[in-house]
């Protein structure tokens, strides 16, 4: 590793310093132990920065870092990938751990919360397995810090483990993620058995084994090109478990069990973004696969649609923005499943911020109520808590779609990247339909949130009396509001349409343009690959206008249609009126009653079945050969008398035993 | 750094002089105060030792001894090739070493109140001088010299506890069926130099090979092939003196009744180091000396077939007898047995294809060994320190009374037992894998088989130091430093194998096929 590429290492390792440091004396430490991690987060942060710097700088790097083991066939490694997405995804990623970090001051410390050292240690161990996630070289280590990020959301979610429902809600996370992994796990063995390499990029990279590979090779009997779409395929079913995807999405809405800065950092911007950050990492691969790519595409547009009708009905506020965070990353799949790369980064990197912001303002409205989620109880917070509302504010316009905010830029690009596909290939059509529908619903929860929450008048004598909430709590407030507003910046990529301006800065940024690059790791050479041809109406400029006007159109609609039926002093519990259709959204479609159903009637039979085969048939021959030793050694025991004559005895005939047999088979006495 | 070459060739011998010269000087210590004699320093000056001979050991091995030149300093050939230095010889030096620095440091509170420190620690000092001289030994003479100066320190260390009956009963039995061995050892080095006319092992060889009909260092008239049946017998002999050192089956009966009867960091060393030194002659011997294809062709057999066949009925007889065991101590006597058999897969796919991988994993599983078995009877060791009893049930419930050392006894039976992710699931699997891939199908079964009974006797000790309520006593049991030490080092060395598992898996492949070209 070369000039300022040396301390790369060190983004990863300061949280997990942190994490030890926490651990072990975390108990003897002011402030719960968050001191540790504030620093490591903020050296992380300020270090990823430097990396941003030197990729801007037109420098990359991709090395080796540790070798596990390694064999003919097969090298396995740790190695360091740190190209424009990683660089981005890990200022974002130290960005939001710092901010939760600070955050927590105000709402585990102020609050007299218990086992702070454990909180903290667990911040910790996430923010270093996510970073490594990030800067993974190679598809095992993704998948190994894949792991440890779910561990600790497990232990984050059940961190108030005395309670009924966090232990429950944590190991459901684990077994439904975990179901997700365990295709990943065998995409994993799939590829490195069939392309013998791990590796992202470069030469020796699994893309490049299986683009070389296609219209020549088979694998196990399948075409090259098939066996990328099931590999693919497979390795999805990790992505759809960690982002939230349909039909592994249940897991997301139980996790708010967890303290909100963990649902803020885990379930909201990173952990649940590692899915989709795995799509785009070896997006190279996906790209060979017109079949993955349009299960990707459809899977996020019904997912974006599905978990958005869910948003308007809950009344708890941590609730909506948990199906509003589904409905997002549906939002990104379904960009990475048209080949918008771009589209599904910048979506990406905005939404953590604003999801992050929404959470954290959500936290802060949480302690200002003493606990109390139920928006119904709110109302009136606005005049209290200013900084809070304007931030919460900024955030929700953003993720309602709302121009200018950030969401606006990103999922406007997205759609467009959908429709210009869709409009020859049916199958997107009707993801982007659901995706575009789904502008609507989002505009409509996300202002029913805020409507609910801070207007009106106070419902309870909390809301009437709110807690003060403390500095640590606002500045990270502040900070998101900002880069939520301004967000969008990143990539004006209709103006550079429209009005000919260089202002696509992400795109050139992912490009590699005017910055450093990995060769096969850029937009261009992606966009090669993706077989997607697009069509127009009226050219790509009105393509544009007409892309931009629905959905702005359809975010207003909805955001106006909730302001207006939620307005006033005492509004009205008006999703009542839509009846069995409310009920069904209520109960998130018995989504989680098949999957029970599925665990019960299925699974558990199965188990059963075969824990009576393993009890009778193997245990008993199990049992047999045990029988059968100890009758053995019994025997060998006796042979074992004590005297040594006899052993010598022993020896001598075993001697002449073997010379015997030897010596005929050899013809020595002949 | 000073390259190893520049200094004279007898340094190659270092570790080796290390352990010899340190024997020196603990007489000196003792000779200085015989009747009250330093513990401390005692034990300290062999660890120190152990250690530094450990050190150089590790030099010479970085600094390239026995990598072929130009790339490293090649093989060091002392005394027209009597002794020789090369990578195989420098893995078991090692292995020496470290077993002899656990051993001592251990002693230091096993030995407590007994006489007889200063020898105690010398004769463990002159047995590893002849274990690692054993490992450079390269022809039959310095072989048998070098496992007599191993073997004679042993009988009289298993006896050292004069006032025990069993240790000086088992000290006797060994010394007998030892002086058997040997007996039957040096009768099959003189029919093989009878046979050959040589003695150096690469010589034997060419001899052999060769078929010239001439001597092959005078050139006088000397036909091999008409004393095949000799050459035969010989090679049986050898292999039986190598299977008493090894504690292979038919004769493996000495070793439950010495290490029984031996004090435990003793039965510790002779399981382990003595154990991996037999392996090392075995290696050497047979794959220098006796070239299977050009051996089987003239005297009618193959050896590798033979080891094989011991590799299998020793591994069985090992583990079989293991389950049956109430003593804790006999279980682990037999399951070093049963190792060995392990280890003995190794030299019966030198035959087969794929010879490399196996005895590279042969080597990896007593490097592995080395640290797994010496804990194991550490712990014993310490059981005995405390006085708490010798059989399963005297185990009963002493994870709660010593944790520490408990989980350490955990980790040695699971990595003896071949579980993940501990050292010994990786030597056993590269076994294995190894035999799998010479063709060696019904070894790899008999491997699986075993390791699957293994698991019963030892995850037994588990279940009988964690679960089982304890019998009387509930309270804490001391910490001597010395064995702890020990222990945790060795505990601590299992695990990090696995991390550590390419830099030790390559020296061990290097090493194999190295000698196996040579």
């Amino acid at each position: 590793m070369e000039g300022l590429f040396t301390f790369a290492p060190a983004i990863v390792l300061f949280p997990l310093v942190a994490f030890a440091i926490t651990l072990l004396v975390g108990r003897y430490l002011p402030l719960g132990g968050a001191i540790p991690g504030i620093v490591a987060t903020g050296g992380s942060l300020a270090l990823s920065l430097v990396m941003a710097a030197a990729v801007a700088g037109g420098e990359t790097t991709n090395e080796l870092v540790y070798t596990w083991f390694e064999t003919p066939e097969i090298t396995f490694h740790f190695g360091l990938l740190i190209d424009p997405l990683s660089a981005a995804m890990l200022v974002v990623v130290s960005l939001i751990a710092f901010l939760v970090h600070v955050f927590s001051l105000s709402y585990m410390n102020a609050e007299g919360e218990t086992g702070l050292p454990r909180y903290y240690a667990g911040l910790g161990l996430f923010t270093f397995s996510m970073l490594a996630f990030v800067v993974a070289d190679n598809l095992l280590m993704s998948f190994v810090f894949f792991e440890l990020v779910g561990l600790c959301s497990f232990l984050l979610i059940g961190f108030w483990y005395r309670t009924k429902s966090a232990p429950s809600a944590a190991k459901k996370a684990f077994l439904v993620t975990r179901f997700g992994d365990f295709f990943f796990l065998i995409g994993v063995v799939a590829i490195a058995a069939s392309y013998g390499t791990l590796s992202f990029a470069g030469d020796a990279s699994f893309v490049t084994a299986a683009e070389s590979a296609i219209d020549s090779e088979t694998f196990f009997g399948f075409d090259a090109d098939t066996w990328v779409t099931i590999t693919g395929l497979l390795v999805l079913g990790g992505v759809i478990g960690k982002s939230a995807q349909f039909p592994l999405h249940t897991w997301l809405p139980d996790a708010m069990e967890g303290p909100t800065p963990v649902s803020a950092l885990i379930h909201a911007a990173t952990m649940v973004a590692a899915g989709v950050y795995l799509v785009a990492r070896m997006f190279g691969y996906y790209a060979l696969s017109p079949t993955a790519l349009a299960v990707i595409a459809f899977v996020g547009g019904f997912t974006a649609l599905f978990a958005a009708t869910m948003g308007c009905v809950k009344d708890d506020v941590k609730q909506v923005l948990a199906y509003s965070t589904i409905s997002q990353y549906g939002y990104m799949m379904l960009a990475m499943g048209v080949g918008g790369y771009v589209a599904g980064v910048f979506h990406l990197l905005n939404h953590a911020v604003f999801k992050a912001l929404l959470f954290l303002g959500a936290g802060a409205v949480i302690i200002a109520m003493h606990h109390e989620q139920d928006m119904w109880k709110m109302g009136g917070l606005k005049e209290q808590m200013p900084v809070t509302y304007y931030s919460f504010l900024a955030g929700s316009l953003a993720l309602a779609g709302i121009i200018p905010f950030s969401g606006f830029w990103s999922k406007d690009e997205v759609l467009y990247d959908a429709l210009i596909v869709g409009l020859s290939e049916p199958l997107i059509l009707a993801a982007y339909a659901m995706a575009l529908l789904a502008v609507f619903f989002t505009g409509f929860y996300t202002i029913r949130m805020v409507r609910l929450t801070f207007h009106g008048e106070p419902r309870s004598e909390a809301a009437e009396s709110p807690h003060a909430i403390g500095l640590p709590a606002k500045i990270p407030l502040a900070v998101l509001g900002v880069l939520a507003l301004v967000g969008g910046a990143m990539n004006l990529k209709p103006l550079e349409e429209l009005a000919g301006l260089e202002v696509a800065f992400l795109e050139r940024w992912l490009d590699g343009q005017g910055v450093g690059s990995v060769d096969g790791l850029t937009y261009h050479a992606y966009s090669e690959t993706v077989h997607y041809g697009h069509e127009y109406i009226g050219g790509p400029e009105g393509t544009v206008i007409l892309s931009a006007a629905l959905s702005l159109g359809l975010a207003l609609a909805g955001a106006g249609l909730a302001w207006t039926l939620y307005s006033g002093p005492e509004p009205t519990r008006h999703t009542e009126r839509l009846g069995s259709l409310r009920d069904l959204a209520v109960a998130n479609y018995y989504q989680d009653e098949y999957q029970v159903w599925l665990a019960r009637g299925l699974t558990l039979p199965l188990a059963r079945a075969s824990d009576r085969f393993d009890q009778t048939a193997i245990d008993g021959v199990v049992d047999g050969v045990g029988s059968v030793s100890r009758f053995g050694g019994e025997r060998l025991r006796r042979l074992q008398t004590g005297q040594v004559t006899d052993y010598a005895a022993l020896v001598i005939l075993g001697v002449l035993a073997l010379l015997v047999v030897l010596g005929i088979n050899g013809g020595w006495f002949l | 750094m000073i390259e190893p070459v520049q200094l004279p060739d007898a340094a190659a011998l270092g570790p080796a002089l290390v352990l010899g010269l340190t024997a020196l000087v603990v007489f000196v210590f003792d000779s200085a105060r015989p009747h009250e004699p330093d513990r401390g320093l005692l034990a300290g000056t062999t660890a120190a030792g152990s250690l530094l001979a450990l050190g150089v050991g590790v030099w010479y091995m970085i600094a390239g001894v026995g990598v072929p030149e130009p790339d490293g300093a090649g093989v060091i050939s002392l005394f027209d090739g009597q002794l020789v230095v090369d990578q195989l010889a420098l893995f078991f030096m090692l292995v020496t070493a470290i077993v002899t620095a656990l051993v001592a440091i251990a002693s230091y509170d096993y030995m407590d109140g007994h006489a007889h420190q200063g020898e105690y620690y010398s004769l463990v000092l002159l047995a590893a001088t002849g274990m690692a001289t054993m490992a450079a030994a390269n022809s039959l003479v310095t072989v048998f010299l070098a496992l007599e100066l191993a073997s004679l320190p042993s009988y009289a260390l298993v006896a050292i506890l004069k006032d025990n009956r069993g240790s000086v009963e088992a000290g006797l039995k060994y010394f007998l069926l030892g002086a058997l061995s040997s007996a039957i050892f040096v009768y099959g080095i003189s029919l093989v130099y009878g046979a050959t006319g040589v003695l150096q092992l690469d010589l034997v060889a060419e001899a052999i090979t060769g078929e010239t009909g001439q001597h092959v260092l005078t050139g006088n008239a000397h036909d091999v092939a008409g004393h095949d049946g000799l050459l035969g017998v010989g090679i049986v002999l050898l292999l039986v003196g190598i299977a008493f050192k090894t504690a292979s089956v038919p004769l493996h009966f000495w070793a439950p009744e010495a290490y029984e009867g031996a004090p435990a960091p003793i039965a510790a060393f002779l399981s382990s180091a003595s154990k991996a030194a037999g392996f090392v002659i075995a290696i050497r011997v047979f794959t220098t000396a006796f070239p299977v294809e050009a051996t089987a062709g003239l005297v009618g057999f193959d050896w590798s077939v033979a080891f094989a066949v011991l590799a299998v009925a020793t591994m069985t007889i090992g583990n079989f007898a293991a389950a049956v065991q109430e003593n804790v101590k006999r279980m682990l006597a037999y399951s070093s047995v049963g190792h060995a058999g392990y280890a003995l897969i190794g030299l019966a796919g030198v035959g087969a294809g794929a010879n490399e991988l196996v005895l590279g994993a042969a080597l990896m599983h007593l490097f592995v060994y080395a640290f797994m078995n010496t804990g194991a009877f550490l712990f014993v060791a310490l059981a005995e320190y405390w006085g708490v009893g010798r059989t399963f049930a005297d185990y009963n419930g002493l994870g709660r009374r010593a944790p520490i050392a408990c989980v350490a006894l955990t980790v040695f039976m699971f990595s003896l037992a071949g579980i993940p992710p501990l050292g010994g699931f990786l030597s056993k699997y590269l076994l294995f894998w190894g035999s799998l891939q010479a063709g060696m199908l019904f070894v790899a079964g008999a491997l699986v088989v075993n390791s699957a009974l293994s698991l019963y006797y030892y995850s037994r000790l588990v279940k009988a130091v964690w679960f089982e309520e304890p019998v009387t006593d509930h309270g804490s049991l001391a910490q001597p430093v010395g064995l702890y030490a020990a222990l945790i080092a060795a505990a601590v060395m299992t695990v990090v194998v696995l991390p550590g598992f390419g830099p030790i898996a390559d020296s061990a492949l290097d090493a194999a096929t190295a000698v196996l070209t040579s």
